[in-house]
């Protein structure tokens, strides 16, 4: 039998202005739990999506099992057992769970009619084993990043494939869900299947995988085995250089409160929410997928309507309707479904890094000043760390990161007093997260505020002077930073 | 190799897209050569200035109902309430210029105009209303407004008194260099102001845009407004011109319209298309009527022909649209 389940072999792929891949050569043996990691544009997501035949033309050669296989599209990605959890979810947002996970391959009978009876059970039944609490019939537009990424997985899994690749399946997942999936990994890996796994959180790595392959500027930088590296060295094949600490340290003063919640409430989802933010102060929020967090920080910014309650900013009591009256009274919301809220992904960067702040690229309010434009946008650029060919380039041609940091630059741009990052390191590399967590300093140095929403628990507890817990659309607990850790969380999490 | 086969592949890969990117950006442009060649072959009046002339003028009020129609467009809505718009806007501007003089006149059929589109609009925000709902929601105004039309002219036809001051604007030049402003302006709108750059937004993806602190239900009113003044622009062109108005003017020019718009490229999902695309698209779908008239093809087979080519340019839009996915 070949030792190998898959062979690529001098990959190399071009986008305009872009190398993706230079002559990558990437084996994985059958059975492993093999890890792909690198800096946000490395070519990690390309490397896979050639893979499922998303890409078809490149250039190299690709083996399954020792025999040389065409991948053009993903049909023949699925014949060939391959299966693909994407990075940027791929499903249809007016369709049902049930209908996306068996899209294109509905089963029908003999008179062309759809047994939906059987395709909702099994479905329903996928879910089931896997532990995930969604219902089949839920409309794909109607659920949280979270649980469109447990569609993503469903979908992948209810393939029978023999290779699954795994493209940061749990960049939107809680801890409870990532056990869940961790779990699901290794019955897969003990019936032969080979996964590869994408993250940029490096202790899943560690948990999860065998072997662990660098990659660096579209090549490889080195293959070793898990069990005989450390997350120090990986971080320095990655970004080359070394990463002492994840966590920045801040010397800054804690001012008079910015922002009082009292008794807010939204039908059903938000239960009687009171907590106030101090100037200069970066508030977590913690909480299981589906506690109310991100619901908590639109309502706050204006995207859903209150149904009672009230919010004071800098002392006066104020109602925020909308989103524009968000941003007029200086709030900002980073929201966490960057395909579908925080980018027009088929607009360029430029375009898309000024649209919160027009006015300030403005003659006046009335013409736009495009010399103005441009010089914001490279600024940003440059600021974050964006790997782009261009400003011109369209954010969907980016790498998943470099469009989280256009996100984040956009709002940055519009200088708010108080700033809500809803997972705002999603998908983003150790190197770029620690300019992040340097940025969100330099912003609470200047008296800002920031509410940070974060699944990642040491994120959280390194980032925060203080943590809300939220647990079912309640506040359940709130700790002072000499108070903090990790259990004491996770319980009030529980609830 | 392999090595060269993939090369040679490649290559191949790069002309197939070379020429689906000309065919993409300029068939309109193709198709308006083809469509003059053939039939100045075919006619030896067609390829005249006098021909020419009468092409101009015969554009200048659909193309000025198409420039309102392009941001409509653009934000990703439709309205097909504007060739009733045409209509009454025909009728109360040529009754007011009798009773009230001709600027009062002016102001208050535009006025109406963008009453009537902001009604349109505001519906359609209120209930948040996609491209479906906008075809179906500015069907009903366009009904709503046909029958106000006949409420008010009673149903006949409304004659002008003489020529005078109000005669001017449809006479000679007059509609063509009203027509080029306000393509200009338009495209000025577009490009250089927070207002177009949101347009633009608004199609490209409305969750994304309102999550931007923006107030798009203003702006999703601001665009059909604009777009109600454009048509009763377009009226009072039309009315001048002929000197009277009937109370049926302008039906059927919400298609001829969107033709227009649609053929000259200017993307029916929103976001994407300029006033170049529609320019080309008018003068396209002009020279064609032109043609076909020349060629004494009548108006049954005529619309069969229009028909046909608005389906073909929706569906050369959908096809680019999918195929940005695949590279
Ligand atoms: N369709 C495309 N067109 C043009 N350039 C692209 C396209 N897809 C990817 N790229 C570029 O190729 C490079 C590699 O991107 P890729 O998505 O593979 O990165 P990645 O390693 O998955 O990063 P991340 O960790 O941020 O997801 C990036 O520079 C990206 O901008
Ligand atoms: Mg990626």
């Amino acid at each position: 039998m070949h030792e190998f389940a898959l062979e690529m072999m001098d990959i190399t792929k071009v986008f305009p202005g872009v190398k993706a891949l230079d002559k990558v050569n990437f084996n994985v043996k059958k059975g492993e739990v093999h890890a792909l990691v690198g800096e946000n544009g490395a070519g990690k997501s390309t490397l896979m999506k050639i893979l499922d035949g998303v890409y078809s033309s490149y250039d190299g050669e690709i083996r399954i099992n020792g025999e040389k296989v065409l991948l053009r599209d993903t049909n023949d990605a699925k014949k060939n057992g391959i299966s693909l959890i994407f990075q940027e979810f791929n499903l249809i947002p007016s369709l049902s769970v049930a209908e996306n996970i068996y899209l294109g391959r509905l089963e029908s009978n003999k008179l062309g009619v759809l047994n939906w009876k059987r395709i909702k059970e099994s479905a329903a039944d996928l879910f089931q084993a896997l532990g995930f609490n969604i219902s089949a019939d839920a409309i794909v537009e109607n659920l949280s990043i979270a649980e469109k990424q447990m569609v993503e997985i469903a979908k992948a899994l209810s393939i029978n494939a023999r290779i699954i690749i795994m493209d940061e399946p749990t960049a939107a997942l809680t801890q409870s869900e990532i056990l869940k999936l961790f779990k699901i990994i290794r019955e897969l890996k003990c019936k032969g299947v080979t996964i590869i796994y994408i993250s940029h959180r490096l202790e899943e790595i560690f948990e999860i995988t065998d072997t662990t392959t660098v990659l660096r500027d579209g090549q490889i930088i080195d293959t070793v085995k898990t069990c005989n590296t450390s997350k120090a060295e990986i971080i320095e094949k990655m970004v080359g250089r070394s990463i002492d600490r994840e966590f920045p340290v801040c010397q800054k003063e804690i001012g008079e409160t910015i922002l009082e919640v009292k008794d807010l409430i939204r039908k059903d989802v938000l239960k009687e929410i009171n907590f106030n933010l101090r100037a200069g102060e970066i508030l977590g929020i913690s909480g299981l997928v589906g506690s109310g967090r991100t619901e908590l920080a639109r309502t706050i910014f204006g995207a859903d309507a209150v149904d009672s309650g009230e919010l004071k900013i800098k002392n006066k009591v104020v109602r925020i309707y909308s989103t524009l009256q968000g941003k007029k009274n200086s709030v900002a919301l980073v929201p966490e479904d960057r395909k579908d809220q925080g980018l027009v992904v088929n607009f360029s960067v430029l375009l898309n890094m000024t649209i919160c702040n027009l006015k300030k690229v403005t003659f006046k309010n009335l013409i736009l000043n495009k010399r103005k434009e441009k010089l914001v946008c490279g600024e940003y650029i440059k600021k974050l760390g964006v790997k782009t060919p261009s400003m011109q380039q369209k954010c969907i041609n980016l790498s998943g990161g470099n469009q989280q940091k256009i996100v984040l630059a956009k709002w940055l741009f519009a200088d708010a007093d108080i700033l809500i990052l809803d997972e705002p390191t999603r998908g983003i590399d150790v190197g770029a997260k620690f300019e992040i967590y340097l940025l969100m300093h330099e912003m609470v140095k200047t008296g800002k505020s920031i509410i940070m929403i974060s699944s990642e628990l040491p994120e959280v507890i390194g980032m925060s002077d203080r943590i809300l817990v939220m647990s079912e659309g309640k506040v359940k607990g709130c700790f002072e930073k000499k108070d903090i850790n990790p259990e004491l969380i996770m319980k009030a999490a529980i609830g | 190799m392999i090595k060269s086969e993939n090369i040679a592949g490649s290559m191949d890969r790069f002309f197939i897209s070379k020429i689906r990117y000309i065919f993409q950006n300029y068939a309109v442009a193709l198709v308006l050569i083809a469509i003059v060649i053939l039939v100045s072959l075919y006619s030896h009046s067609f390829l005249t200035i006098q021909n020419f002339d009468n092409i101009l003028k015969q554009i200048s009020v659909i193309g000025i109902l198409s420039c309102g129609m392009t941001l409509v467009i653009i934000s990703g809505g439709i309205d097909l309430s504007v060739g009733s718009i045409v209509s009454l806007a025909g009728v109360i501007v040529i009754n007011q210029v009798n009773t009230m003089g001709v600027l009062p006149a002016i102001i208050v059929t535009l006025g109406t105009g963008a009453l009537l589109g902001a009604i349109s609009g505001l519906i359609l925000a209120k209930i948040k209303g996609r491209l479906g709902e906008a075809f179906i929601i500015t069907f009903g105004m366009m009904s709503v407004i046909a029958s106000l039309t006949m409420i008010y002219s009673g149903g006949i036809f409304q004659q002008g008194s003489g020529t005078g001051l109000f005669g001017k604007i449809g006479l000679g030049v007059a509609p063509v260099i009203i027509f080029i402003v306000i393509i200009v302006i338009t495209q000025f709108l577009l490009t250089n102001t927070p207002l177009g750059r949101v347009i633009y937004f608004l199609g490209g993806n409305i969750e994304a845009t309102s999550m931007s602190g923006i107030n798009v239900s203003f702006y999703r009113v601001m665009v059909f407004t604009l777009n109600g003044i454009t048509a009763a622009a377009a009226a009072i062109v039309l009315t001048s011109r002929v000197g009277a108005a009937s109370p049926a003017a302008g039906t059927g020019y919400e298609l001829d319209a969107i033709a227009a718009v649609v053929v000259g490229g200017v993307s029916l999902s929103g976001g994407r298309g300029s006033m170049i695309n529609t320019v080309l698209g008018v003068v396209v779908m002009g020279v064609l009527g032109n043609a076909l008239n020349i060629m004494n093809i009548s108006s049954y087979p005529q619309n069969i022909i229009k028909g046909i080519i608005i389906i073909l340019a929706v569906g050369i839009d959908i096809w680019n649209k999918n195929r940005q996915w695949k590279v």
